[in-house]
């Protein structure tokens, strides 16, 4: 069951009195419960492509189509909701609220939208999701008292809180030492597997591209290789 | 609508030199508009204190007959009808003394004063007793002396005189014939201050005799009731009945917005003829109806040194502002990204600029408050020029509720129109380019 699909997407930036063209009519579709890696080098056009997905960017022209709803048209106020509801982020540089300790902002993004949960339903979710990425002692810390790989567990537990059908994770081990970023590539693949959300990374390192059931190959805006690799499952996620 | 009170909150202490110095400047501002308006709120109390003492009523009735020449001449002959008006009328009266007075001038051995020689019943001025600080000399021998009289130890310096002298007084009777009398000290009061040497005090008998008037009449009744916020009703009711059995002038009031009431009220019967006494009812907030111009002029002051105060910290506010969005722009995008809307951004940052103004303006009335609390300790003692400001000697500050109210509601929203227009960029920004800003 396709979840992303991308039609003959350009991005165009102004750049002073010149155009950058990022993206020149890249099409894919994804797969929903897939891990996939958008590889590339630096300015290949990884963070557009997730930008587009994650409906925090607009195509110059192209479509974009997202749990099966087209983006385009689509305003602000509505966008914003399909971004809460249908799609979890995890960045580079972590980017989690300083003011808020690590239960507040796992919580956080559960509470901008409606609440369908009880407090206690929600506790225990959020206990859960802390648990799996194994900060439970550190749940009342603040952000700036945990390591740089621990700031990303709590990232990737904010971005599962809402139950996304979609996680992107725009090179989440760039800012990790190699360790922490398998470890933390291993993490997003349990939770791949455990809770059948369709991540999507960007990484320009190839060993972590190995890990994934599809890669999506870039270059200069363009994209020179999209394939399922064996660790695809064979059904390609059709009963997911 | 709680997570983003809650952050606000807790970004106020993320740089907290930042926070105290544009929460100092808003505290500073409303500890000057407190301090104008606690001084103004007790000013129009103090001074209409200080004038009734002076002028010893809250209420007063004075009598106008129509010479032959067609001169005012002030006169009450007909003691009984005001009284008894006085009963009917049910007032909360204290004290109520009736006086003939007449401004003339003192000699003695070459020396003049010009000066207002008020005549009293002294057996029945115990608010006179009361107030009236003597140097030297008693109250005791006024009496015994029918041309006893008590100076301000001012007056008397400038005379030279000595408890026992004698003076000649110059004067014009109630129908402006020339007449002279003489004087004896027989006691000084302390100078109470500027007005307070305006007056001096003798025996109503030998005072109506000088101004040829017979010794159970008088020029003013003074009305001193319980307290002096009950002046207006009290007046309007003993107004009400004077219309229905006197010859009564109309009455203007402090608040109708013709000026100076009391000048009014002598214009009127300068322009006017009638058989026999006729009565004019005022009150001191009538006198002291120029005084209110003052404390409303104080208000406007304090409200444009507030608005001026604020258009200088708004521009800081904007600016700090625009520094905060810009500090804080991959927050904006996270939090975008992750479901926040547009308006919830915007109502982040202003909710972070109404916590700033509600704690500099409640750190502004602590500071005001304690620098209103050290003044009034201080006793500035009543022979200062400026006795008629004080109370016993003191400074007092009387803030009222509203106005302070509406001073930190003028603050918050002045705060918060200096927030928008940064809240507003920063609700609008793409997510996309927030998150992709490099500082």
């Amino acid at each position: 069951m396709t979840i992303v699909k991308l039609e003959n997407v350009r991005k165009i930036y102004p750049l002073g009195k010149t155009e950058v063209e990022a993206l020149k009519g890249v099409g894919f579709e994804i797969e929903k419960g897939d891990f996939i890696s958008i590889a590339g080098p630096s300015g290949s056009g990884k963070s557009t492509i997730l930008n587009m997905i994650g409906c925090i960017d607009t195509p110059t022209s192209g479509a974009v189509e997202i749990d099966g709803r087209a983006t385009g048209g689509l305003s602000d106020k509505e966008i914003t909701k399909l971004r809460h509801d249908v799609i979890g982020f995890i960045f580079q540089s972590f980017n989690l609220i300083p003011v808020l300790d690590i239960y507040e902002n796992i919580e956080f993004p559960l509470l901008l939208g409606k609440q369908t949960q009880n407090k206690k339903e929600k506790q225990e979710w959020i206990d859960y999701l802390i648990a799996e990425v194994g900060l439970t002692q550190w749940k009342n810390h603040r952000p700036n008292e945990l390591s740089g790989g621990q700031r990303q567990r709590v990232a990737i537990a904010r971005a599962l809180v809402t139950k996304p059908r979609i996680v992107l994770a725009d090179e989440p081990t760039a800012n990790l030492d190699s360790k922490t970023g398998e470890a933390i590539i291993e993490l997003m693949k349990k939770i791949n597997r455990e809770m059948e959300t369709t991540f999507i990374f960007s990484t320009h390192d190839f060993k972590i591209v190995g890990i994934a059931d599809h890669v999506i190959q870039l270059k200069d805006g363009e994209v020179i290789e999209n394939r399922r690799t064996e660790n695809a499952r064979s059904d390609g996620g059709k009963n997911a | 609508m709680k997570t983003v009170m809650t952050i606000a909150l807790r970004n106020l202490s993320r740089q907290k030199k930042r926070s105290f110095l544009l929460g100092g400047a808003i505290a500073f501002g409303i500890m000057i508009v407190t301090i104008i308006n606690g001084f103004s709120g007790s000013f129009v109390e103090n001074v209409s204190e200080n004038f009734s003492q002076l002028l010893a009523g809250h209420i007063f009735i004075d009598g106008v007959e129509k010479s032959a020449s067609g001169k005012d001449v002030s006169i009450i002959r007909d003691d009984a009808a005001v009284s008894a008006l006085l009963l009917d009328a049910k007032l909360p009266v204290k004290y109520v003394n009736r006086r003939s007075s007449f401004n003339g001038t003192l000699i003695f051995e070459g020396k003049k004063v010009l000066q207002d020689v008020v005549g009293v019943d002294l057996g029945n001025e115990k608010f006179l007793k009361d107030r009236l600080v003597l140097q030297s000399g008693s109250f005791e021998s006024l009496p015994k002396d029918r041309q006893g009289v008590i100076l301000s130890a001012d007056i008397a310096r400038k005379l030279n005189v000595q408890i026992g002298d004698r003076m000649l007084v110059q004067l014009k009777t109630a129908t402006g014939q020339q007449n002279v009398g003489e004087f004896t000290l027989e006691a000084m009061s302390v100078n109470p201050g500027l007005l307070g040497s305006l007056s001096a005090y003798a025996n109503k008998d030998y005072v109506n005799e000088l101004l040829n008037i017979a010794p159970n009449e008088y020029q003013q009744m003074g009305i001193i009731l319980d307290s002096i916020n009950q002046i207006d009703p009290a007046a309007d009711r003993l107004y009400a009945a004077m219309k229905t059995k006197l010859n009564t002038f109309e009455r203007k009031k402090a608040d109708s917005g013709q000026g100076n009431p009391l000048a009014a009220m002598m214009k009127q019967s300068k322009t006017e003829t009638w058989q026999g006494t006729k009565y004019r009812l005022y009150t001191l907030n009538d006198i002291l109806a120029q005084v209110q111009q003052i404390v409303n002029a104080l208000n406007i002051a304090s409200l444009v040194i507030l608005v001026v105060l604020f258009l200088i910290i708004m521009v800081g506010i904007t600016n700090t502002f625009r520094m905060i969005m810009f500090e804080r722009i991959k927050e904006i995008g996270t939090m975008r990204a992750v479901g926040m809307q547009k308006n919830e951004v915007r109502d982040l940052f202003l909710w972070e600029a109404l916590f700033l103004a509600i704690g500099g303006a409640l750190a502004g009335l602590v500071a005001a408050s304690i620098i209103m609390g050290a003044l009034s300790l201080i006793n500035i003692g009543m022979n200062s020029p400026v006795f008629i400001l004080l109370k016993n000697g003191h400074l007092t500050f009387k803030l009222i509720p509203w106005q302070v109210l509406a001073n930190v509601a003028i603050i918050a929203l002045l705060t918060l129109l200096a927030a928008l227009f940064p809240a507003r960029n920063a609700a609008n920004l793409s997510p996309a380019a927030a998150l992709g800003t490099t500082k």
